[in-house]
């Protein structure tokens, strides 16, 4: 607090009329930064990082996989040792977040010469999401799609920026080849070229974030896909979209992904207002 | 390779070109003392359909640690991509390892299932398929194995004439920024690096943005130098 004084005396200018209260206010939160009273983003340097343990993480990010459908049915999963490396956890910590997936059932194991982990064969994707989204109030809906709105506008405005013409005309070849009425590879080609729009934003944290962003809300992307108008909606926006971010035009590719998104996000609470998503009825045994 | 330092080698690079060829073909170089052998290997172990991943794994680890090791580059990552196809017992593989502890590269346990993605219409695969010949891949953002701004080189590996896949090796923007940036300084105060699409690399201009482009008409005011045997341009501002 010596420090903290000496600052308030070296520029008496700069807070002469400090009251009494705020300055008691600053005493108990302790360390104070050098510059003056701690920030909001200082306190949450100190907040309690949670109890939930490494095992926890590396279970989740499994489970998030099977149930987005990222891991399909019958897919192997890699070996405990592989999995503690590439996780950079200790093998036993790969062991128990394995032994947990299994009891929550979404992984079956098998021993012997072809044995392993596998996912499970009644992980359904659909019915997860479903789930889900009746599990999740209107108010963390809207606000998961703020936040995946903010990160995808900010990328296609970049792109728009930065592409070449010929790296879009290459997403668009591949679009191209891939039928919307194939929805398991429609909905994967959807997510590639959100992915690689971000990726030629140039920008690696906004990449990495819609990533993360993608495969949070691919599963509840893929209930708007089995309504044939909006999947042909959402077809005709993306090459629309394509088409602004190759002639450079931000501001249209900005409009057209906002309004595409705001769609699927109303169709999804359309969907979990309906009374055949309601909690009361899934969730009951 | 001479003994010299690398701030002797700054003095002796005549241009700015000279100074980036030598820095990006010293990669290529590397890449490449390795892939004829690593080609030998494949064969003797029996070639298209009978390689394993696992197999395969254990034939580059050695040489991925090699580049690591006595290569004077901050890499990033090493190792060798399969031709679709190619192998046993999967369509398609990265024998890749990363990080500051050179760890091995799994897709499959990552958060998107990276194992899905066709790396086939990749720069960094698909131009060494093409043209047969090392190339230098980006800056682009790398979200198959870096997860960052990324540089990649790329050799063929050639078995019989058949291609069998790339070997290669990243170097990340930010680090390629320290180390090349002070000694293109030493060559004038508007001088960028750009890729094939025009894309900055580096500038020493602090107002030219790494990602950004200089294409078309905002070309004119520049002297442009291409880098011999890689698609890389130096543009100086008149």
């Amino acid at each position: 607090m010596l420090e903290h004084s000496l600052a308030h005396a070296a520029h008496p200018d700069r807070a002469p009329t400090a009251p009494m209260g705020a300055k008691a206010e600053n005493d108990r939160v302790t360390p104070a930064p050098r510059s003056g009273r701690p920030t909001r983003l200082h306190r949450a340097v100190f907040q309690p990082i949670g109890d939930e343990g490494r095992a926890a993480l590396v279970e989740r990010r499994i489970a998030d996989a099977i149930i987005g459908g990222v891991l399909p049915s019958g897919e192997r999963l890699p070996a405990e040792t592989d999995l503690a490396r590439s996780f950079g956890v200790a093998p036993a910590t790969a062991r128990e977040a394995l032994l947990a997936l299994r009891e929550r059932g979404l992984i079956v194991t098998r021993r012997g010469r072809n044995g392993g982990s596998f996912v499970s064969d009644d992980a359904d994707p659909a019915a997860f999401a479903l789930r889900t989204l009746a599990e999740t109030s209107r108010v963390a809906l809207r606000d998961l799609a703020a936040h995946y709105l903010a990160i995808t506008v900010a990328c296609v405005e970049l792109a728009a920026r930065r592409a070449d013409p010929s790296e879009i005309a290459a997403i668009r070849a591949r679009l191209d080849r891939v039928r919307d009425d194939d929805l398991a590879a429609w909905r994967r080609a959807t997510d590639d070229t959100q992915i690689e729009l971000a990726a030629l934003s140039q920008s690696a944290r906004l990449t990495r974030e819609q990533m993360r962003l993608q495969g949070e809300l691919s599963p509840f992307f893929a209930l708007v896909d089995t309504d044939a108008d909006a999947r042909l909606s959402n077809r005709t926006d993306l090459l629309a979209l394509l088409d602004a971010v190759a002639e450079g035009d931000e501001v249209r590719a900005g409009a057209i992904i906002r309004a595409k998104i705001h769609r699927c996000v109303d169709w999804l609470i359309d969907l979990r207002e309906s009374p055949s998503a309601s909690p009361a009825e899934r969730t009951a045994p | 390779m001479t003994s010299a330092t690398p701030a002797a080698a700054d003095r002796t690079a005549p241009d700015p070109v000279a100074l980036v060829t030598e820095y990006f073909g010293r990669a290529i170089d590397s890449l490449s003392s390795w892939t004829g052998e690593l080609a030998a290997a494949l064969r003797d172990a029996g070639g298209r359909g009978a390689v394993t991943t696992e197999v395969l794994d254990d034939l580059v680890e050695p040489y991925a640690r090699r580049t690591f090791d006595s290569l004077d580059l901050p890499v990033y990552g090493a190792g060798f991509i399969a031709a679709l196809d190619w192998l046993a017992d999967a369509r398609s593989h990265l024998a890749w390892w990363q990080g500051a502890d050179h760890a091995k590269l799994v897709l499959a346990s990552q958060s998107v299932n990276k194992e899905l993605i066709d790396y086939s219409e990749l720069e960094w695969y698909r131009v060494p398929q093409a043209s047969r010949e090392p190339h230098v891949a980006g800056p682009y953002v790398d979200y198959l194995c870096s997860d960052e701004y990324t540089i990649t080189v790329a050799a063929p590996v050639d078995l019989d004439g058949e291609f069998v896949g790339v070997a290669g090796l990243d170097l990340l923007i930010d680090q390629v920024e320290r180390d090349l940036l002070p000694r293109l300084r030493a060559f004038g105060d508007d001088i960028s690096i750009v890729n094939g699409v025009g894309r900055v690399l580096l500038s020493t201009s602090a107002r030219r943005e790494t990602g950004d482009s200089i294409r078309g008409a905002a070309l004119e005011g520049f002297d442009r130098g291409a880098c011999p045997g890689m698609a890389l341009e130096v543009l100086t501002a008149r």
